[in-house]
């Protein structure tokens, strides 16, 4: 610029070079700088890219089925939809909730108070808000979805129990994992909001039903809407259970509950039925009962407290978590012990004038009038409670407790199933630990008739008249037959398993067995009702007292408050000559096991029995056919006590039988 | 005189138009991915990236007008022009509208212009003329600098009235780089930085919003890690430009743009997109044309006829510098964040075409450097 020698020139000159310098200092350092981020800093950066852009979704999965020995579905799966909230992404929550609300045709303010905090860590947690849409809310949620950010719906598969209440105890019930189960080794890998088995077979194979989560890889933007599927690992369904049992057994032991003749109250406890050679659980029933489905889902509080708060307790299964005073399904047990121990044989015989008196005090046959002269298979055929008196003093009660033990009674039957409970066979030793007292002799005298201490599950007894039945194997209880995976390979056999051998000897026994059919099969004996056409049927009747009597005299059996009535066994096995299924009833408050007990087993024992050929098909199934080859033996009502067992008291208030 | 001569024409800078044709060329195509209206994999054209295109297209009328009138007559319109964005800036304060907290936006018509940006343009030029009459090399009293400060003071306090203190400070910026031209002796430089010192610090203490001050403390801050709070747009920033690598995730496959984590991704943070879809490659490229344009630029000033020449042509170059710098430091993570665009490349008409237009004066200077 040589023509412009002014002063301003020269100065102008320098200064833009200085300039100059400092443009290239900036953008230099730009270049070094965007080196550094992109390059040294680059993975690192890119790492917390994809951790901000993409989210994964967990896939929950389908549990697997629960197949009936003859495959037929007892539990499985359908799909649904489910309605839930990322509280994050809500752009306005108040008129989302309010909207949604008018959308699902429920209370707003309801919705936004389940969705959970705005703020904290918390925020990015998904609240499920609704489960199981039905097509129509569905619909109209789908379609505004736009319109609500933060609020999604995504497939649910949900537990379907297509029977409903069909076997409900046995199946168990699902629910959110709990706080305290979260910490447990076993639910490793669970998350809070996570349904779970909690009780029955749903808790017991938890880990085989299960299935395995899916995951889903989406990118989603800075509000959380999904963009993009990067990758999806679908689900899988859970492993299949094959149980033992058998739904039509299942079917017409709940019958059997749940069809009472026209004003009698509604028939509460359990009854099972078990192949005595394998310990098969062909049918396990209790009463009342409830629908599993409704634990598929979030359950209401209105039905949840229902099931909760109800006064005969729907949800316990009286089969394995009840244990009861056995009354004289006991006399079985004690007849084995008798000719066992060798205090009588098939010819010993005992009076039986109504009464019996030990140590001053008199104890009541409950034939007033008496048996007369008994033998062993007389005095089970009729209850004879004096015989069993006798008897019972003479063999003490360490021996029958010895006896009564090694049919696997007062203990857990070790069946696969979460929450059984023990029971008790008192002996003096028992005594003096629990109470610290000894045995007094006359106590041996209730405890001879089932009325003492003792108290059995219906699943011990079965197991007990199975031992019976089968020449005295004790069985474990077999509930599942295999674990299949999902394509119905066998992962796992259950074998049949033997828990111990009865020490009464099998001819024994057989004397046992022949008592207990002349109590269904001949005339006079107190189980008629429990007859199947074609096939002779072993069993033997209780009843047990629920309250005193003397506070309940001359109050008419019907007119006895529910609570206070008595409760009704029957214990059953067939083919009485060569036995394959037993079965155990108890009615809670029944009254009388002939009569209300006993015709639930006879309807699990024809179904069997007809299923097995061996006993013809009614026409009308509706109607119970009577016996072809011996008419129904007229049941006694004396007293209004037919076939009354009870007549042994646990407190001596309890002697003075009417 | 709006006629061009030939020699006039023989001595186009065709250089400098090609590098503005290549920055505005990339600033346009990211401009697309950053205005993206559809969720991925959809491509589509949003509204915004037409009204660019209007604005672009209105800018290059504006640019050849710059290049066609002879600069010097600018010199005389110049007061002319400097009240006019007085003017157009006291508009704004009394009748503007407000978007995203700054009252920054006039509404004409359908059109909404942000008078600030026009302003500085009036304010380069009025320097300009005021620096060439009172060449600055032979300012030595601190006096002298009192006309000359009043005439930069005067739109910056109007600006910084709209709360937009991005603008303000980038105008204070530009009117003071000619300041650098002034031969003080050392002793008031020291006085100058004082005063200057003392005007940041009431500036923060009275002049920022408390967001503002709450966004460079998280600067000062940084790395303290909490992604959702002030320190947000700094860091989706960073996590954008470094997750571009050497070569980039590819045109319109960034996901932090795509995927929105980026705030204002086709204004203020257009470059991190840049940084995000065509990495290292990409953004060192536009930092070397820009870095080209801005050193072409000041040789244009070394090598112009005049002081008036000379004096616009460094201020062309601070109009692009400054917010340029800062705009790019603060997507680095080397600056707080500023609601500053980068010319020629951001999202928004006003700024496109003041810049054009005063391009368009850089070449018209330029062209003429042989024009007696």
């Amino acid at each position: 610029m040589a023509h412009l020698a002014a002063p301003t020139g020269a100065s102008l000159e320098s200064r833009v070079r200085w300039l100059a310098a400092l443009v290239l200092l900036i953008f230099g350092g730009f270049v070094v700088r965007l080196f550094h981020l992109q390059v040294v800093e680059g993975e690192a950066l890119r790492q917390r890219s994809q951790k901000n852009s993409v989210r994964h979704v967990d896939l929950d999965a389908p549990r697997g089925e629960v197949l009936d020995r003859e495959g037929r579905v007892l539990a499985t799966w359908r799909p649904s939809r489910a309605l839930r909230v990322i509280p994050n992404d809500l752009a306005n929550r108040a008129r989302t909730f309010a909207a949604l609300g008018q959308l699902l045709g429920t209370s707003g303010a309801e919705l936004d108070a389940l969705a959970g905090p705005s703020k904290g860590l918390a925020r990015f947690r998904p609240v499920t808000l609704v489960e199981d849409l039905d097509w129509e809310r569905l619909a109209r949620v789908e379609s505004h979805g736009y319109a609500l950010p933060g609020i999604e719906t995504f497939e649910q598969p949900r537990r379907f129990y297509p029977s409903g209440t069909l076997a409900a105890h046995l199946l168990g019930t699902l629910g959110e994992i709990q706080a305290s189960q979260l910490a447990k080794p076993q639910f490793a890998g669970y998350r809070p909001g996570d349904v779970v088995g909690q009780t029955g077979l749903e808790a017991r194979y938890e880990a085989h039903l299960r299935g395995t989560l899916g995951r889903r890889d989406v990118v989603v933007d800075a509000a959380g809407r999904e963009i993009e599927e990067l990758r999806e690992h679908p689900p899988a369904v859970g492993g299949r259970l094959v149980l033992a049992l058998d739904k039509d057994l299942q079917e017409a032991a709940e019958a059997g509950f749940r069809d009472v003749p026209e004003g009698e109250p509604q028939r509460m406890g359990g009854a099972v039925a078990l192949d005595v050679r394998t310990g098969d659980v062909l049918a396990l029933a209790s009463y009342p009962t409830y629908d599993p489905n409704v634990f598929s889902s979030r359950i209401d509080r209105g039905t949840w407290s229902a099931l909760t708060g109800d006064e005969w307790k729907p949800l316990r299964d009286r089969v394995i978590q009840n244990h009861y005073p056995p009354g004289s399904t006991h006399k079985a047990v004690m007849a084995a012990a008798a000719l066992q121990e060798g205090v009588i044989d098939l010819n010993t015989r005992v009076y039986c004038p109504g009464y019996y008196y030990f140590g001053g005090r008199r104890f009541q046959c409950w034939k007033k009038e008496g048996h007369g002269s008994v033998n062993v298979i007389e005095a089970l055929q009729r209850s004879c409670d004096v015989f069993f008196y006798t008897v019972g003093v003479q063999l003490g009660i360490d021996r029958i407790a010895k006896q009564a033990s090694s049919f696997g009674l007062g203990a857990p039957t070790g069946i696969d199933l979460p929450g059984e409970v023990g029971g008790v066979v008192p002996s003096s030793e028992w005594k003096l630990r629990r109470f610290h007292e000894k045995w007094y002799p006359g106590e041996t005298v209730s405890a001879s008739i089932g009325q003492s201490y003792n108290l059995y599950t219906p699943l011990q007894l079965a197991v007990a008249y199975a031992a019976i039945a089968n020449g005295g194997h004790v069985m474990k209880p077999r509930v599942v037959l295999r674990l299949e995976d999902r394509d119905g390979k066998t992962i796992r056999n259950f074998p049949p398993e033997q828990r111990g051998i009865s020490t009464v000897s099998p001819a024994n026994l057989a004397i046992v067995r022949e008592g207990m059919t002349a109590v269904v099969e001949s005339a006079g004996g107190t189980g008629g009702r429990a007859r199947v056409p074609g096939v002779r049927v072993a069993g033997k009747t209780g009843t047990v007292q629920v309250v005193g009597l003397e506070r309940l005299r001359g109050i008419p059996e019907e007119q006895i408050p529910i609570r206070f009535r008595d409760h009704a066994w029957f214990g059953a096995f067939a083919p009485a000559d060569a036995p394959e299924i037993a079965v155990a009833v108890f009615v809670e408050h029944g009254l009388h096991g002939s009569s209300s007990a006993a015709p639930i087993a006879q309807r699990i024992l024809a179904k069997y029995l007809q299923k097995r050929g061996l006993s013809p098909v009614p026409p009308a199934p509706a109607q119970p056919p009577p016996h072809p080859a011996a008419p129904l033996a007229p049941v006694q009502h004396a007293g209004g006590s037919p076939a009354g067992d009870a007549a042994a008291p646990r407190v001596a208030a309890r002697a003075a039988r009417p | 005189m709006i006629a061009v001569d030939r020699r006039s024409l023989q001595h186009f800078d065709w250089p400098l138009l090609a590098l503005v044709l290549a920055i505005l060329a990339i600033g346009l195509v990211n401009l697309f991915s950053t205005t993206q209206p559809l969720p991925p994999p959809e491509i589509g054209v949003a509204s915004e990236f037409k009204t660019q295109l209007v604005a672009l297209a209105l800018g290059t009328a504006g640019m050849i007008f710059a290049i066609v009138v002879d600069y010097r007559r600018l010199e005389r319109g110049a007061p002319l022009l400097y009240v006019l964005a007085l003017a157009g800036i006291a508009a704004t304060v009394l009748f503007g509208v407000e978007i995203r907290g700054n009252k920054s936006w006039l509404r004409l018509g359908p059109l909404s212009v942000q008078p600030a940006e026009f302003a500085k343009l009036g304010l380069v030029v009025m320097l300009a003329r005021y620096f060439h009459r009172h060449p600055p090399g032979e300012m030595r009293r601190l006096l002298d600098l009192i006309a000359p400060a009043l005439l930069l003071l005067l739109p910056v306090g109007l600006i910084a009235l709209q709360h937009d203190t991005g603008v303000a400070v980038l105008t204070l910026a530009i009117g003071a780089t000619f300041f650098l031209f002034v031969a003080l002796p050392w002793r008031t430089w020291a006085l100058l930085v004082a005063i200057a010192v003392s005007g940041m610090v009431g500036t923060w203490e009275f002049g920022l919003k408390p967001y503002q001050r709450a966004r460079v403390m998280a600067f000062v801050n940084s790395g303290s890690g909490d992604s959702l709070g002030s320190d947000y747009q700094a860091i989706q920033s960073r996590i954008a430009v470094g997750s571009g690598g050497l070569t980039g995730q590819g045109w319109l496959e960034g996901p932090q743009n795509r995927g929105q984590f980026l705030p204002t991704q086709h204004s203020d943070f257009a470059f991190s997109v840049l940084a995000e879809e065509w990495g290292f490659a990409g953004g060192a490229t536009l930092l070397a044309l820009y870095a080209g344009l801005l050193l072409w630029g000041l040789a244009i000033a070394a090598n112009s006829k005049d002081g008036f020449g000379g004096m616009l042509a460094v201020g062309v170059v601070s109009m692009l510098l400054w917010p340029a710098a800062l705009n790019v430091a603060m997507v680095l993570g080397l600056a707080p964040v500023i609601g500053v665009p980068l010319p020629l490349v951001s999202y928004g008409g006003s700024q496109l075409l003041a810049n054009l237009v005063a391009l368009g004066l850089l070449m018209n200077v330029s062209m003429r450097r042989y024009v007696f």
